[in-house]
């Protein structure tokens, strides 16, 4: 496997390969590493945290759909405090860097969330979740309005020198206006997609299959759209991209490079095979040296069309 | 019970066999997994040959044979995956994830009574292996709708030391009724100390209402929709005095007296 360039800048946070995982589907990393050493990805993206505790959502908070599945688990997080004294401590013994994604009910709640870590020198990045579709404050309410999107970005980028990561909602009619705010108030790269908002009826029982009745879709079912919306967001702005959305093994990864992404998060697909994301890594070295591309960057928005 | 790891592994069908109408016992080759578990546990599985679903099911585990190194599990049939899953023959191959969640743990000594309707019978199988080396013994009571769906009768009949009461619905079999009256009726013996559940949820809550009443400590095993398996995804929440636990990690054994219903 030796030769092809693997490493990528996503923004500022340096990354030994293009692979990190999706928010929410991986915890703090600790769970997968009985499957496989987690510190052989690009980065660990944690499981979104705000300044205090969140409950989530009532049960049952997930429902399997056709190639995917619904969730609403509502961000459930212990808050800040626990993540540094748990997750942080553990992840320090890893050689990899960490992505905290920050979640928050107001504004004020994702910068004080930031100030809370940014003396913390085992964070190297940040990732604005301004698109969760599973509260009712905060989440995907800004991430939908390029104004409040605007002004969210620019209190986060005033409390932090760190990279910092937006991402972004396909809950939209034009992702490249969001994009385009994020972008012009400060934002180092973009991630997208978030989960697409969805519902599953048990006509059995006339009943939801979610107690929230809405949940956010992911999975293969979606990679069709997560690669148009990168493929259109790669073209509206001049940040990388962190591309995600369905992807479940190394050739999906290529896609989203090929449409534009800098690197790549791997979601559900951890649920399926525990060491998807690695498998992913894998997948991606082996296109290259079959394809004789000797460095991942080249293949960045390389789709012919 | 975060310490143990947990494994994933390729694992061959040895057996898929139907006991009744929906129900059936499927025997994997799968000697880590089957070392390794402990009365309790449960195993995530991958079915092959579903495109179109792609999540794994969790399934507790009936029995092991560790010199066989296979493991069993009683399934019934009730949506897409277990319909798919009653379909694969010997020799197919699936992934496992475990051993995954926490064990039984009645106190030392206890005296214990044992209570599985319909197929949770199936995860209480492994701890009345284990209860029935002690002089004492155990009681277990079986409850199902007829006498044909009581497929774990025999290898609860052949276990030393096991007073068994069984009750079917259409009264077919043992006490005409739910299984609800004869563990009432065990609980009200006073000879146990310790009580195990499983099975519909509403048998559940009943019979550890029993028990909480008698003042025994009462354990139950919980069931809900799973994602990961592994504690990383906060679906399968049960709701508890402490918050929010997750049933794969953190259970799916509880103490009934900490499950809020």
């Amino acid at each position: 496997m030796a030769g092809v360039e693997m490493s990528v800048n996503l923004g500022g946070l340096q990354m030994k390969n293009p692979v990190t995982v999706a928010s929410g589907t991986f915890a703090a990393g600790r769970e997968y590493n009985d499957f496989f050493d987690i510190a052989q990805l690009g980065a660990i993206t944690t499981k979104g945290v705000s300044l205090h505790g969140w409950e989530g959502n009532a049960s049952p908070r997930m429902a399997e759909t056709a190639s995917g599945m619904l969730n609403s688990i509502g961000l459930q997080n212990p808050g800040v405090a626990t993540l540094r004294e748990k997750d942080l401590a553990w992840l320090e013994s890893k050689d990899v860097p960490v992505v905290v994604n920050v979640s928050g009910h107001s504004f004020q709640e994702y910068v004080d969330v930031i100030e809370a870590l940014e003396s913390d020198t085992r964070v190297s990045a940040y990732e604005i979740n301004i698109s969760c579709p599973n509260v009712d404050a905060g989440g995907m309410t800004i991430g939908t309005d390029p104004t409040s999107v605007e002004e969210v970005v620019a209190l986060c980028r005033k409390a932090s020198k760190r990279p910092l990561i937006v991402k972004l909602s396909p809950n939209v009619t034009d992702i490249c206006e969001i994009a385009r705010a994020a972008e012009s108030a400060g934002a180092d790269a973009l991630s997208l997609i978030n989960t697409l908002l969805g519902m599953a009826i048990n006509a059995k029982t006339s009943k939801p299959e979610l107690a929230r009745v809405v949940g956010g879709l992911s999975g293969p079912a979606v990679k069709p759209v997560a690669l148009r919306m990168v493929w259109q967001v790669y073209q509206a702005v001049s940040v990388p991209l962190l591309g995600m959305g369905g992807i479940s093994n190394g050739t999906d990864a290529i896609e989203f490079i090929l449409a534009g992404a800098t690197a790549v998060a791997v979601g559900t697909a951890n649920f399926v095979n525990p060491c998807a994301a690695l498998d992913v890594v894998h997948g991606i070295e082996a296109y290259c040296e079959e394809q004789g591309v000797a460095d991942v960057n080249e293949l960045r928005g390389a789709l012919l069309c | 019970m975060g310490s143990v790891k947990r494994l994933e592994e390729t694992t061959q069908i040895v057996s898929n066999i139907k006991a009744a109408e929906n129900l059936y016992f499927i025997d994997v080759h799968s000697p880590q997994i089957a070392q390794a578990l402990r009365p309790g546990q449960f195993i995530h599985m991958q079915i092959p040959g579903m495109p179109d679903k792609i999540l794994r099911r969790p399934f507790s585990v009936y029995k092991t044979d560790a010199e066989a190194g296979t493991l069993c599990v009683l399934y019934q049939v009730v949506g897409a995956g277990t319909e798919h899953l009653s379909t694969l023959n010997a020799g197919e191959r699936c992934s496992l994830i475990g051993p995954i969640g926490n064990a039984w743990a009645p106190p030392a000594g206890a005296r214990c009574l044992l209570v599985g309707g319909g197929v949770g019978a199936a995860p209480l199988f492994m701890l009345a292996q284990e209860l029935a080396q002690a002089a004492h013994g155990v009681h277990v009571v079986l409850g199902a709708q007829t006498k044909d769906a009581l497929v774990a009768l025999a290898d609860y009949e052949a276990l030393p030391h096991t007073t068994l009461s069984a009750a079917t619905d259409d009264g077919s079999f043992g006490y005409a009724g739910f299984c609800t009256q004869p563990a009432q009726d065990a609980i009200d013996s006073g000879e146990y100390d310790y009580v195990a559940v499983c099975g519909p949820e509403p048998l559940i809550k009943i019979v550890s209402g029993l028990a909480q009443d008698a003042g025994l400590p009462c354990e139950v095993s919980l069931e809900r929709r799973m994602a990961c398996g592994i504690g990383a995804c906060l679906s399968c929440v049960v709701d508890t005095v402490e918050g929010k636990k997750r049933c794969c990690v953190d259970g799916p054994i509880f103490k009934a007296s900490e499950v809020v219903w």
